[in-house]
């Protein structure tokens, strides 16, 4: 940690790059499968205490990107990654309006760590956490270069299903839980970065997809597959990619929990 | 427990090193301004490639030629008196504005310096306050990269709170809007105990013209205002941004007529157009009788009836409903030119929170040629764009794109509408301002200077 490179993300020195190269090495393998499982963690984590925060999806989504994007341009081993979830909770909450205090976060993620435990005192302690909550924010700021508004697949899904269940059997529909199975698939999309990697369409129409084929659920057969009525420029290819992403975060709870 | 408090003070401890790297101490310092170096070589690069695209478009040619900003002037004047310049632009043109420092002293600091970053405070100078705002203070500034005058929007941070909200909004949302009609970013400086936005320099604002010709302005202007205000509406509408906060004050208005919009802090992306948004918006005299009954699912139509305010306003010299206290004074203003609405011809309005019947006085729509009599002076089509944009019923209320194809304009030389986004509409030949009927500063009548000290005009 003392040299000067770990004071910066090192993908901005141009001079050190190999913690990329080491990445796409085969020996970099066992490394960045640990660091999946740390960013696994870490968006439970911030899943977490957005819903005890009472925050809707899409500002935990947004939390979830921010924290994604981040260490995309930054190694795990200069930034703790707790830390920077606390900040991109924070920052999420800025950009969709529905804000948090930092105080609330501190206290809620003291109680993920030390479940049972007081809440913290106001002390100089307090004030040196809260502090690095908010210096933290700018450097995530500075890092994404202030691009932070981001488009989800929610609205896209929510428009979808409104679609899909009027093509559907009106009994299938209502002995099957797709909308809240596809949701929940959505949802777990943010685990990995997955979900910075395809667009937001994509990932609708692949979860949805997902939960119709795990119930069986049939829609009529027409010129066109459902999917490229929906959304223009999908493909079974794009589709499969999703739903291959997705399945690996599967492995990987049952690797991390 | 203790391993948590390590990681998380640690951790905060390399985030304040790495933001303020250049503040720490003296031998740290030049470590640190390398490193900001190398971190703001994409800002960089992106603000350079910018400013390519954008010199040939928008900047008067004094400001762009490298050597007339670097030469001092023929005699030394003071600060104030280069406001006052550039308040009277009928005279000056704006022209003294490329030499904003005067004195001979200053000539070498003002030289071209090529070593000189994006994003460091010290390539910018700041020459005088310009105004303040609900949470920054706007300062008028030049680059010492180029010496181009900027305005420097400081946002104070408080320490429990961070970033402010509204500056990472405007942030995040001017980044992605390259319009000739929004006001540009072209850097974005952080320091430890500020956040600095660095704007393009632009002499008044419509708040400011107004109250310079006042009485209306002329009919030619306001065409032209209005068909820059609907262009950038159209561009951000068209990108799923709402500005949320239109009003004279936050329309940019350079000397040669440009109108550019700014002030960003309450705009947000528009997502799916049933979600909640916070009701509390728009300044009251530009904000629509949907969102004053206190209607949340609000989208592109709300600025439409800003802009049809302003638009009013620009022709009568005064606000179009300038109500003095609350929401339902400002409903009972509109109400006595539009009539109250009913079920009838707004399906759902009695179900709305603020919507009181007894409350209101009941009145009959009006025709707004004799509400607003500077219309009767002018033809039919001027009054029928005010009315589509000023529709009691939001769903009916014209876009931003079919008020741009409004008979209104096709006075317009045709190039007009076939501007890339980019393009200046001052670039179309035969498009110009005409001179206002009416100057206050002009007419041989004295301004305190006092008044001219408070008053923000960038």
């Amino acid at each position: 940690m003392e040299g000067p490179s770990s004071r910066l993300p090192p993908s901005l020195l141009p001079a050190s790059r190999d913690w990329m190269v080491g990445r796409r090495d085969s020996g970099g393998d066992a490394e960045s499968d640990r660091d999946i499982k740390t960013h696994f963690r870490v968006c439970r984590f911030i899943m977490e205490t957005g819903v005890k925060l009472g925050m809707r999806s899409v500002p935990v989504a947004t939390a979830c990107v921010l924290y994604h994007r981040f260490w995309e341009r930054a190694s795990v081993h200069a930034y703790e990654p707790y830390l920077v979830a606390m900040s991109c909770v924070y920052l999420a909450g800025k950009v969709e309006e529905q804000h948090t205090r930092t105080r609330d976060i501190l206290n809620v993620s003291h109680r993920y760590f030390n479940s049972g435990s007081a809440p913290l005192e106001c002390d100089k302690e307090f004030w040196d956490l809260r502090d690095s909550v908010v210096q933290c924010e700018l450097l995530i700021l500075r890092q994404l270069n202030f691009q932070v508004s981001f488009e989800h697949p929610h609205k896209y899904l929510l428009h979808y299903l409104l679609s899909v269940k009027s093509l559907v059997n009106r009994h299938a529909w209502s002995r099957t839980p797709i909308a809240e199975t596809s949701w929940a698939l959505l949802r777990d999309c943010y685990h990995g970065a997955m979900c910075i990697r395809h667009i937001p369409q994509h990932i609708a129409i692949a979860t949805l997809h997902l939960a119709l084929n795990s119930y069986g659920v049939e829609l009529p057969v027409g010129e066109k597959e459902w999917w490229q009525v929906l959304c223009v420029d999908v493909t079974k290819a794009h589709i499969d990619a999703v739903v291959s992403d997705l399945l690996q975060l599967y492995d990987m709870e049952a690797k991390c929990v | 427990m203790e391993d948590w408090y390590r990681w998380v003070r640690e951790a905060g401890w390399w985030v304040r090193r790495c933001c303020c790297g250049e503040e720490e101490d003296d031998d740290e310092e030049e470590e640190g301004r390398r490193e900001e170096e190398e971190e703001e070589e994409e800002v960089k690069m992106e603000e350079l490639s910018l400013r390519k695209s954008r010199s040939s478009t928008s900047l008067p040619p004094a400001e762009l030629d490298p050597d007339r900003s670097g030469s001092p002037p023929s005699g030394f004047q003071p600060h104030w008196f280069h406001t006052l310049q550039a308040r009277r632009f009928k005279v000056q043109r704006g022209r003294s504005n490329s030499d904003p420092l005067g004195g001979k002293s200053c000539q070498d600091q003002f030289t071209w310096k090529p070593g000189l970053e994006f994003g460091a405070a010290h390539s910018y100078v700041s020459l005088e306050k310009l105004g303040e705002g609900a949470y920054a203070s706007v300062y008028k500034g030049v680059s010492r990269i180029n010496g181009q005058l900027v305005a420097l929007k400081e946002i104070r941070m408080k320490t429990e709170e961070g970033v402010p909200f509204t500056a990472i909004r405007e942030a995040s949302l001017l980044k992605g809007l390259k319009h000739a009609n929004i006001v540009v970013l072209h850097d974005i400086i952080h320091t430890r105990e500020s956040l600095t936005l660095v704007f393009e320099y632009v002499q008044t604002d419509l708040a400011q013209y107004l109250s310079q010709h006042p009485g209306g302005l002329h009919s030619h202007n306001v065409r032209l205002f209005m068909f820059q205000l609907l262009r950038a509406l159209c561009f951000i509408h068209s990108r799923r941004i709402l500005h949320r906060d239109l009003k004279p004050h936050n329309l940019l208005i350079s000397y040669l007529g440009e109108l550019k919009m700014a002030d960003f802090g309450l705009a947000r992306s528009k997502s799916v157009p049933c979600q909640t948004f916070s009701s509390d918006v728009v300044t009251l005299w530009y904000r629509p009788p949907d969102v004053l009954l206190g209607s949340t699912d609000y989208s592109t139509a709300l600025d439409i009836w800003g802009a049809g305010c302003i638009f009013v306003e620009m022709l009568q010299g005064f606000p179009a409903f300038p109500g003095m206290k609350d929401e339902f004074e400002q409903l009972q203003k509109i109400w006595t030119v539009l009539g109250v609405p009913s079920e009838d011809i707004w399906p759902g309005v009695s179900q709305l929170p603020n919507y009181q019947p007894d409350r209101f006085l009941f009145s009959e729509p009006k025709s707004l040629r004799n509400v607003w009599k500077r219309l009767n002076q002018l033809p039919y089509k001027t009054e029928d764009l005010v009315q589509r944009m000023l529709k009691v019923l939001p769903m009916v209320r014209i876009s931003a794109q079919d008020s741009l194809q409004h008979p209104y304009f096709s006075t317009l030389p045709p190039p007009i509408m076939h501007l890339r986004d980019t393009v200046s509409i001052f670039k179309v030949p035969g498009v110009q301002l005409e001179t206002e009927v009416r100057d206050v500063f002009n007419s041989g009548r004295k301004i305190k200077p006092s008044l001219l000290l408070s008053a923000k005009f960038w």
